[in-house]
């Protein structure tokens, strides 16, 4: 009785086991609502299962892992860019290059499109340097937001136990922020996925996960849809572990301070 | 009159006529002031400065003004003798919220400030692991500075300090938000620091006006003070200093509670309430 009312007090802190109880619950009733839904358009489980296999017999496996490895790449290239401009911010010379790269976050995919294919000898390197940019203005501002927020008692900590100030960039903003660069990236690696559907619709010469699921919303086949959409939601989850798990073994500092761990 | 022998030595930290302006807005105006080594024969006896004055008066800036981390408009602050304005990390700085490098772990944030000194890394690795014997945080080592009490991590932070600058200690409100136990702790560990060597030299920057008492040898209060012509001019300065081993206030257990103490923090805060 005593955790049915835990879970609805303001900040309240559950263990480990009763987050896990409340998140099998929660799974259950998306289930059961999944599968009584009154929603005519709404495809069933079932339907989404064989819609499925149906696509995996067609090739959605290789389409997939067209799309992982693309966003991958993007992801590790827009990380090394991002993380090199916003370290860069040190130098006064950079600060208003990083601050326009993140004003151009504001415009629009498809209008680039046009430009980075002037610039692009692929379709593949079209995509990448499309995905790459876009993630990268997001990016960006988040990690100058963090270098932006580093307390000045820090850098004064740093000064005075005499180190030089590349020194000090090193230890406050390289090392004392290992552990936000994941947060960050964790944002933007899922917002990857959403623009990686996009990208690939826009350029469809390699296909991808983005191009199938763009033919099968064409020909309003939803149980498809449904069954793509949850594949790469669950890629995403996977995708998100992972770099939460490297946070944890990399950073084990980072969680040590916070009360919902 | 002071009932210990002692004498003064050479000059440790010199303030020398230091004005600073934000926006041509005055804070500090000509502060001059000078710790000297005190010499008492037959043991050991560091220094330990407090400053004290109201809020707003400029103390935290004369602090980074002193740390090497702000450049004085006009004047300047010097240290060990030096004929020159003292750089960042010849005087170490306890930040009132106990910095340390939330990464590292206890003894890394350690051996940061011991290698700075120290170029061989094992015999730093044994400096800090005396250091943490000494101040009993030796099974603290391998914990990051989260894991950390308060007080485990005041004496981390002031340990980091002392490996690297040696001798000079500036510690910005190390009374404030304390019990009654931890304050008197933090007392006797300022005494037992300033103990460890002659030169060591603590400067205590606060607004607790009976700690600052108890702990200091010497007093400098801050604020604005009315020239001869009543005007009162836009900076603050130093405009008292007390010594309180000629009043025989320092260096006795269990001064606080006898009546001639209290008498001169009653005297000191009437001051400081002028200010």
């Amino acid at each position: 009785m005593n955790h049915a009312l835990a879970v609805f007090s303001p900040n309240a802190v559950l263990n480990r086991s009763a987050v896990r109880a409340l998140i099998a619950v929660q799974i259950l009733i998306v289930i059961l609502l999944w599968f009584f839904s009154p929603f005519v358009l709404l495809p069933k489980p079932g339907e989404v299962l064989s819609a499925f296999s149906e696509l995996w017999e067609q090739g959605l496996g290789a389409e997939l892992i067209t799309s992982f490895y693309l966003n991958i790449q993007a992801i590790a290239l827009s990380t090394i860019v991002t993380l090199l401009l916003a370290y860069a911010t040190v130098m006064p010379f950079f600060r208003p290059i990083v601050a326009l790269l993140s004003k151009l976050r504001f415009l629009s995919l498809v209008g680039l499109t046009f430009f980075f294919t002037l610039m692009a000898k692929s379709g593949h390197e079209l995509k990448l340097s499309l995905l790459v940019f876009s993630v990268s203005v997001f990016f960006v501002t988040g990690m100058a937001d963090v270098i932006n927020g580093i307390p000045k008692e820090m850098f004064d900590l740093a000064r005075t136990l005499r180190m030089g100030e590349w020194r000090v960039v090193w230890e406050v903003i390289v090392l004392g922020q290992i552990d936000k660069v994941f947060d960050v990236l964790r944002q933007n690696a899922a917002m990857g996925w959403m623009m990686l559907t996009m990208v690939e619709g826009i350029v469809r010469s390699e296909g991808g996960v983005g191009t199938v699921l763009l033919d099968q919303n064409h020909h309003f086949r939803l149980a498809a849809v449904f069954a793509i959409q949850l594949t790469i939601l669950l890629l995403g989850l996977f995708q998100d572990y992972a770099i939460g798990l490297s946070k944890n073994m990399l950073c084990p500092y980072a969680a040590l301070t916070l009360e919902r761990k | 009159m002071a009932s210990e022998n002692y004498s003064f030595g050479n000059t440790l930290l010199k303030i020398d006529n230091v004005s600073v302006d934000y926006d041509g807005r005055p804070v500090l105006s000509g502060v001059t002031a000078e710790v000297k080594d005190i010499i008492v024969p037959g043991r050991i006896q560091g220094q330990v400065v407090g400053i004290l004055g109201p809020s707003g008066c400029g103390k935290t800036t004369l602090f980074r003004v002193i740390a090497g981390l702000h450049a004085p408009t006009s004047g300047r602050v010097s240290v060990d003798g030096f004929d020159r304005p003292v750089r960042a990390g010849e005087v170490g700085v306890v930040a009132q919220s106990y910095p340390l490098f939330e990464h590292r772990t206890v003894l890394g944030n350690l051996m940061l400030g011991a290698t700075r000194k120290e170029k061989d890394s094992r015999a730093a690795r044994e400096k800090v692991m005396a250091y943490l014997k000494e101040f009993e945080l030796e099974d603290k080592y391998n914990l990051y500075p989260a894991q950390l009490s308060g007080g485990q991590r005041q004496r981390c932070a002031i340990i980091q300090q002392i490996l690297c600058s040696e001798h000079f200690l500036l510690m910005d409100e190390p009374f404030s938000g304390l019990d009654l136990i931890m304050l008197e702790r933090t007392c006797e560990l300022i005494s037992k620091v300033s103990n460890m060597d002659d030169l060591n030299t603590i400067i205590v920057v606060t607004h607790d006006v009976t700690a600052a008492c108890s702990v200091a040898d010497h007093l400098w209060l801050m604020g604005h003070e009315p020239g001869p012509d009543g005007v009162t001019p836009p900076g603050s300065r130093i405009v008292k200093q007390y010594n309180l081993i000629d009043r025989d206030l320092c260096w006795k257990p269990g001064i606080i509670t006898t009546a001639p103490f209290n008498n001169f923090v009653r005297e000191v805060k009437e001051e400081f309430r002028r200010l």
